[in-house]
This record gives structure tokens, sequence and C-alpha cells, in this order.
């Protein structure tokens, strides 16, 4: 099991401009590690970009970027992700003409030349990977090709590849969008659960109950950077983060 | 009840799952490798042995081209690159550094494979069209150098390779290159398969259905298309090597062609790019078609036309190839099957009930 506890994800003075447009605007975050951690804002804020700057998806312009002591501000996002960060996309994104199984066997954390060249069906990953579609409870779609699985299932499909590759911290970019209410339960239990197990969570969300019951600490974002961090009563009261959201 | 997982046999033997479908598939695959084994033996007509090794260097061009396109969905048009490297590598190896045949076409896939690193670094930087331009690039300025550099390459003259078996009438010399073409053809098969099957073969798909969802899940996507882009002109150079010996003579237009490239991706998605025996298969029906269409239209252009209009027909009919498309049909008047199973309300009951009573632990 995972014991990232102690793994840190500290982001300095980061910013990154779309032509004119500042989406990122020197922020800088140290997340809590082992605890479960939310990104809130009004839409545009710049959360989604800088969560793929911090996965390296995106070039940033400036600022830098550490995980677990690491620099990796210049690294690729493969390496980002076998160093322990995994991500999910705010559009769900599954592989389509694999399987499920497929889907799951293709995360890739610590790939040796010999591991790499074994056959994909490897007794052990599958026992691994049914075990992770069982705990989100889509392990009787194994065969199914992953386009013909619903939306909802995609999602715990997409979460269960992420988990797939181990890692100590999870970023899920809205892991409650387009999902039915019993849906987004199952998925904050199962978030709950494995944060107790040790894994730094950062949610990027817009369902505020879903925050504001889930997360340990929250930092809210408006105008390409954290205005406002804290727990989340203590972020739902200041005003700086009222007026952000209403324009009070 | 029929349990799917028991289906998904852990063990040494779970490739050899025997639905009919499959047996099916083995059943054709033994009958056509027979025919292929057997047929230069019945024949002493030296059109039909030479047509027979063109066909059989398309497999393999169309193959070494698949570990690229069908793996990573990278279309390379300019693939003739590397073919033409292979027939110049064993030519020069031969004529001017003076090497036995085996020697030279032996180090052709290692010299080129060496040569295709820094390309595939370069051209892998780009992605969907760019990458297709940059490939159509290199195989033009490898035509310019071909022909420019007289004092290596002949020029536009080109280069002769002396025939390697002395005393071979020209049927027997076919039949001899047949069969090397086949041993080559299915160590080229066998290095696919065995990628397709791997945990590598899988990111390498990973990243034909979403590079960067690949990224993010940890696959090194840029090594592993570095890898199959390598792997690709090692077999494609082969191909070269081995038709330098068979053909005996090299021109920088015929050997360095778009034309030749175009023709590896058609066969490949003609036969299907998901499939192991798909270029096989589009190497075979356009093999065929294009013999066919010349003695039907003599010399002119219309077999052109003609192989045109074919490839045009089964990409509107069988856009995904000719095997998942029989596939389909085969599937369709046998046993219907979905590939999601089916609950009766009792199941799924049961089976809530069974995750509800259990705590969910940590599997991993």
């Amino acid at each position: 099991m995972s014991t990232g506890s102690g793994v840190t994800l500290e982001v300095h003075g980061l910013s990154k401009s779309f032509g004119g447009v500042k989406a990122v605007d020197d922020a800088t975050v140290e997340f809590l590690p082992g605890k479960i951690n939310a990104l809130i804002g009004p839409n545009g804020s710049g959360k989604t970009t800088f969560f793929n700057c911090v996965t390296r998806m995106i070039k940033a312009d400036s600022g830098t970027v550490t995980l677990a002591g690491k620099d990796v501000t210049r690294s690729t996002p493969d390496r980002i992700a076998r160093l322990g960060l995994g991500r999910s996309f705010q559009v769900c994104r599954i592989f389509p003409r694999m399987t499920v199984m497929e889907n799951m066997l293709v995360a890739v954390r610590n790939p040796t030349v010999s591991a790499l060249w074994r056959g994909a069906h490897d007794p052990e990953q599958l026992e691994r990977a049914r075990g992770w579609l069982r705990r989100v409870g889509i392990d009787h779609l194994e065969h199914a090709e992953a386009r013909n699985i619903s939306y909802g299932q995609q999602k715990l499909l997409e979460l269960a590849g992420v988990l797939m590759a181990d890692p100590e911290i999870v970023m899920l970019d809205e892991p409650a969008g387009g999902v039915n209410p019993a849906l987004i339960g199952r998925i904050s239990t199962l978030i709950r659960e494995l944060n107790a197990e040790g894994r730094t969570f950062i949610v990027v969300e817009h369902n505020m109950d879903m925050v504001m019951s889930l997360s340990d600490h929250v930092f809210v974002f408006d105008r390409g950077r954290p205005i406002a961090a804290g727990p989340p009563a203590e972020v739902q009261s200041d005003p700086r983060v009222l007026e952000a959201y209403l324009g009070v | 009840m029929r349990n799917d997982s028991d289906l998904q046999a852990t063990g040494r033997w779970a490739g050899l799952r025997r639905s009919p479908q499959r047996m099916t598939g083995l059943t054709l695959v033994v009958v056509v490798a027979v025919f292929a084994l057997v047929f230069p033996m019945t024949t002493s007509t030296g059109y039909l042995l030479s047509t027979g090794v063109v066909i059989l260097n398309y497999a393999l061009l169309a193959t070494g081209w698949n570990f690229m396109g069908g793996f990573t969905g990278y279309i390379s048009l300019g693939h003739a690159a590397y073919f033409g490297l292979g027939c110049y590598t064993t030519a020069i190896l031969i004529d001017r550094v003076e090497l036995s045949w085996w020697l030279a076409l032996a180090l052709t896939p290692v010299i080129v494979g060496l040569i295709a690193v820094p390309i595939g670094i370069a051209a892998l930087r780009v992605r969907g069209a760019s990458f297709v331009i940059v490939t159509i690039a290199f195989v033009l300025i490898l035509l310019l150098v071909s022909q420019s550099w007289v004092s290596l390459t002949g020029g536009s003259t080109g280069i002769m390779i002396p025939r390697p078996f002395d005393g071979l009438t020209r049927v027997e010399h076919h039949r001899v290159f047949y069969y090397i073409f086949v041993a080559a053809l299915v160590l080229a098969l066998f290095v696919w398969w065995r990628i397709d099957r791997s945990r590598f073969g899988m990111g390498l798909k990973a990243v034909r259905e979403d590079e960067d969802k690949a990224r993010a899940l940890g696959v090194p996507t840029f090594w592993a298309k570095l890898i199959a882009f390598v792997w690709s002109a090692v077999f494609t150079s082969l191909a070269g090597g081995l038709y330098a010996l068979w053909f005996g003579d090299l021109d920088p237009v015929f050997q360095f062609s778009i034309l030749m490239g175009a023709y590896m991706v058609l066969m490949a998605l003609l036969g299907g790019v998901r499939e192991l025996y798909g270029p096989v298969v589009g190497a075979i029906v356009v093999g065929l078609s294009i013999e066919f269409f010349k003695a039907e239209f003599g010399d002119t252009q219309f077999h052109l036309v003609a192989t045109g209009l074919l490839l045009a027909v089964v990409v509107l009919f069988m856009p995904e190839g000719v095997i998942p498309a029989v596939r389909g049909l085969f599937t369709r008047f046998g046993p219907q099957a979905s590939s999601i199973r089916e609950e009766t309300a009792e199941q799924l009951a049961a089976r809530q009930d069974a995750v509800g009573a259990t705590t969910p632990g940590s599997e991993s």
C-alpha cells in the first residue's frame, strides 16, 4: 500500500499566458501532504490551466514546481506521473477502443526493460487491476470496450486507471462533473478511504457541497492566483471569496 | 452461470482460448501458410514466382510500416525512405565495401536502424499532419541525395548488384528469394506479435488512442514511439536489402518513391492496422490487383486508377480494413454475444449485497 503522507507538492510563482490573457498569474501554492486539498474558483479562474502546468501537460512561462523535494519544472508529464503524481482530466479521458481491463494495464509506475517486454496480461497486474475495478464497482465490465460503458462508469474507470499507477498524490479535475448524485457520494467515499490510506488528494471541483464536506483545506482561485486558503468553514465566510464568486 | 473472468485464464495458455472464431482464424492462417510454402514448388513459371516475391516484399514492407502506423497511429507516408536506405546500404556494402552479400544484408537493418534514431528524435517531436509532412520531406531529401552523390550511389544511372547465388536459373533465383522473403516476413510478424502482447505494446496502443492521457499515466511516450519507429525502419530496410539482392538493379526514382510509401500505408489500412496479419492481407489484395490491372490495361497508367478505385471501395465499405470486416460478418452470422454482460435484477441485487457486506479493503 502507498504511504504517501510525506510526499509534498509545492508550486512557486507559476505563470502562464495565452496571448494577452494571463490564465495563471504568479500562483504560489503549497499543498498539504496527506490531506484532501480542494481548488475552487469561478469559471476561468485558471484552475485547470494551473493543473495542466503543474503536471507539465502545458509548459508554464515561469515559476517552479517541486514534487517530493525534486524540481520537476522542466520534467515531462510521464516522468511526473512515475514520480507519484496521478491525475484525471476535466473531460473524462479513457482509451475508448481498448477494453476496461486494457485501460487499467496501461499505467506505468516503475518501468524496467524486462517488465515492459513481459506479457501485458501478467497475472499479478491482472489481479491488481481487478482489485481496483472491484473497489470502484465496475469489475463486471472488465471485458467491455471502454467506449461502450456509461459516462459515470468511464469516470470510475479513469479514477481506477490513475490509481493503478499507485500515486502518492492524486489530482482530480472535476470528479463530480456530469455524474449523478449517487455516484458523487460513491466517489467522495472512495476519496476519503484512499486518503485515510495515506494518499494526498488535490481536487478541482465546482460542486460546493462536495468540496465543503470532503476537503481538509481549500484554495480559492481568482484571476489566475490563489486569493484565499484555509479550512472549508473559514474560506466560506471569507469576504474575498464571496466577492470573487458573487461580485459583492 | 458462466463466469467471464474464468475465461480470462491467467496461465501460460491464456492466448489459446478456443472460441470458434479463433479456431477459424487459426485454420485460415494455417491454410494460407501451407499454400504459400507449397506454391513455389508447384510452378516453374518465372512470372508467377516473381509476382509471389513482389507480394512478399510488399507484405514485409507493410508489416514493417505497421510497427509505427499500427501501434502508435502515426501515419508515415515517407516510409519508402527506409526501403531505399535498405536497398542502397546493401548495394553499397557489396559493391563499394566489397562485403559478402549475407554480411551486407545482416548489417543493413542495423545501420538503417541507427540512422533512424536521430531521424525519429526529430520527426517524433510533431504529431498528426506535421508528422506526415516531415516523413515525406525526408524521402524527398534522400531522393535528391541519392541522385546527386554519384560517387557513392551511382546517381541517376543507379547501381548494379551481382546475383548472390551463382549458377541458378532465373526461376530458381526467384524460388530461393521467395523463401528468404517468407523467412523475413515470419520474423517481422513474430516481433510484431511479441510487442502486441507486451506491456510495452499496451503503452504504444495507448499512444494511438490518446497520447496525452498515456503520458499522464506514466507511459514514456517519446521513447516508446522512438523504439517503434526504429523497429519499423529495421524491417522496412530489411525488405529493401532483400529487394536489392533479388532485383539486382537500383534506381533512385523507384527506391525513394512517394508512391511506394503510399502503397505501404494503403496495404496496411486495407488489411487492418490493428491486426497482425492485416498488412499481409492488404499486400496480397493490392499486389494481386496491381498485377491484374497491369495485365488488363497494359502499359497505360490506368492500372493506377483501377487500384485507386479498389481502395476507395474498401475504405468506404470496410473502413477498419478487410480482416475486421470479415470478422464482423462472421460474428453477425455466429452466436450473438454482447461485449457487456447483462445481469438480471436478482444478480445485480446479489452483487450489490455482496459489495455492501464487505468493507472495501486495500487490494493494491
